[in-house]
């Protein structure tokens, strides 16, 4: 930990989004953002905002959609604000707040992707591939892909080991 | 070595990367590091659990931390990049924040006290192995090969940690393929993202970045891009050809895990290597070589 005034990393029932407030607005998150480019608010737009409260047009821009999780911020703020986990925060609440997500094929791969890890416990890559296809209402996208990939031996046919217990487990969890 | 070492494979070793898998295991029996593979692991929840249900992420890497744990192992050894960096940043914030560390076990019933300590493959080589012990099992020098060694997000960007290596320009790689005897670039693309899961969900993005990385390596004139990371491999291996032409790129270039070249040294048999599982065929022989 490099600074006392980490608020989340100290625990408790403060978020990383509750950080925001320590930033200055260097903007050096949004100059080396590799995906500045595609987003509406740039990341030091979205902690700005956030630390004025204005949550709302947050939640409602693409931006933490179009972040590849990449840690570059989050690394390289001054004041050790972990900005990406600031972006899966917002990305949680506007799903509770049931706003419209910006880029749909985002949140119907991490769906996907979660169904598929909760059945059990590891990933079919084929599967879960063709069924995000099936749910973006896609269905031929990467077949070229999958193809090329199936050719070189890569791409399992069948389905990985599945842990004993693990889909209770996790359904459990999810529950909460 | 006397600390116990759990290989943590993770779903795309297991799939897609197998490449990556068998390479990793050849190289470190010809250099004589034992692990065994963590039984009954669960996938890491990639960028997915996290993206979406912080809880979540944090309940699954518990579980395979607990795990290394109650089976007795002291470091677990993630090579795929992502899962390195969940397991080492839940295994952080489980330390750093014993609210959510007691929640998080009373939830799901898990125990971990926290003794485990996470590596990737690049920190074991450095930090473990050594070079010595690099340099002295290469049987065929890569001489005449000049790589361009890509390290991408996940293996040194864990926020609020100290970083095996430096996390602007890290040489790590570069001193690893230098000690195998080929040429390392200067570059300027060893840290950019290559857009991650981006790839599959908005894929004209993450086009875009792998072109500029792609572009960059290509430029310098090199044979190869290393990568030490599944994410990178697939995403700048398996459309190169569509990023090739978006991006004005002449040339292909092949992209290997560091563990496929460094078995190229060490005269590891093509059935480990796999290098023939790339989408870009890598058939450069070191001039070293006899056949």
């Amino acid at each position: 930990m490099s600074t006392e005034t980490n608020l989340a990393a100290k625990g408790g029932s403060v978020t990383e989004t509750d950080n925001a407030s320590l930033c200055y607005q260097c903007s050096r998150c949004s100059a080396g953002c590799p995906l500045a480019e595609e987003m509406d608010l740039l990341p030091h737009q979205v902690i700005h905002l956030l630390s004025l409260g204005e949550e709302d047009e947050v939640l409602r821009s693409n931006t933490m959609w179009m972040c590849a999780g990449c840690y570059t911020c989050a690394t390289r703020c001054p004041n050790d604000i972990d900005i990406t986990t600031i972006m899966d925060e917002a990305r949680a609440k506007a799903i509770a707040k049931g706003i419209k997500c910006p880029n749909p094929d985002v949140l119907t791969f991490h769906k996907s992707f979660l169904r598929d890890l909760g059945r059990r416990g590891r990933i079919f890559e084929m599967r879960m591939m063709a069924e995000n296809n099936i749910c973006k209402g896609k269905p031929f996208d990467n077949a070229d892909l999958g193809r090329k990939l199936f050719l070189k031996g890569r791409l399992k046919i069948f389905p990985p080991k599945s842990l004993r217990g693990f889909k209770r487990w996790m359904k459990e969890l999810l529950k909460r | 070595m006397s600390s116990r070492i759990a290989l943590y494979p993770g779903c795309s070793l297991e799939g897609t990367s197998s490449s990556f898998e068998t390479s990793v295991a050849a190289v470190f029996e010809k250099l004589g590091i034992e692990y065994d593979t963590l039984k009954d692991w669960n996938c890491c929840g990639a960028t997915s659990a996290h993206a979406l249900d912080h809880e979540l992420y944090m309940a699954l890497n518990l579980r395979n931390l607990s795990l290394a744990e109650e089976q007795g192992y002291e470091e677990i050894f993630a090579p795929c990049a992502a899962c390195y960096h969940r397991l080492a940043s839940a295994n952080l914030e489980l330390s750093n924040n014993a609210d959510l560390a007691d929640a998080l076990k009373s939830e799901t019933g898990l125990n971990y006290r926290g003794s485990v300590k996470v590596r990737n493959v690049l920190d074991l080589l450095t930090n473990v192995v050594g070079r010595e012990r690099i340099e002295a099992a290469i049987e065929v020098p890569l001489s005449g090969i000049r790589v361009a060694c890509y390290y991408g997000c996940l293996n040194t960007r864990i926020p609020r940690s100290d970083c095996f290596d430096d996390r602007e320009y890290p040489m790590s790689m570069d001193r690893i393929v230098t000690a195998l005897g080929a040429e390392v670039i200067d570059w300027s693309y060893k840290t950019e993202c290559c857009g991650a899961s981006l790839f599959m969900t908005a894929p004209a993005a993450s086009a875009k970045l792998c072109g500029r990385i792609l572009k960059d390596a290509e430029a310098r004139d090199v044979n190869c891009i290393a990568v030490a990371c599944p994410l990178c491999q697939n995403n700048l291996d398996a459309k190169q050809e569509e990023i090739r032409a978006k991006a004005g790129i002449p040339r292909a270039i092949p992209v290997v895990f560091i563990t496929q070249l460094m078995g190229l040294a060490y005269g590891i048999d093509e059935r480990h290597l796999q290098l023939e599982s790339s989408i870009v065929p890598f058939n450069l022989k070191p001039a070293g070589a006899t056949t």
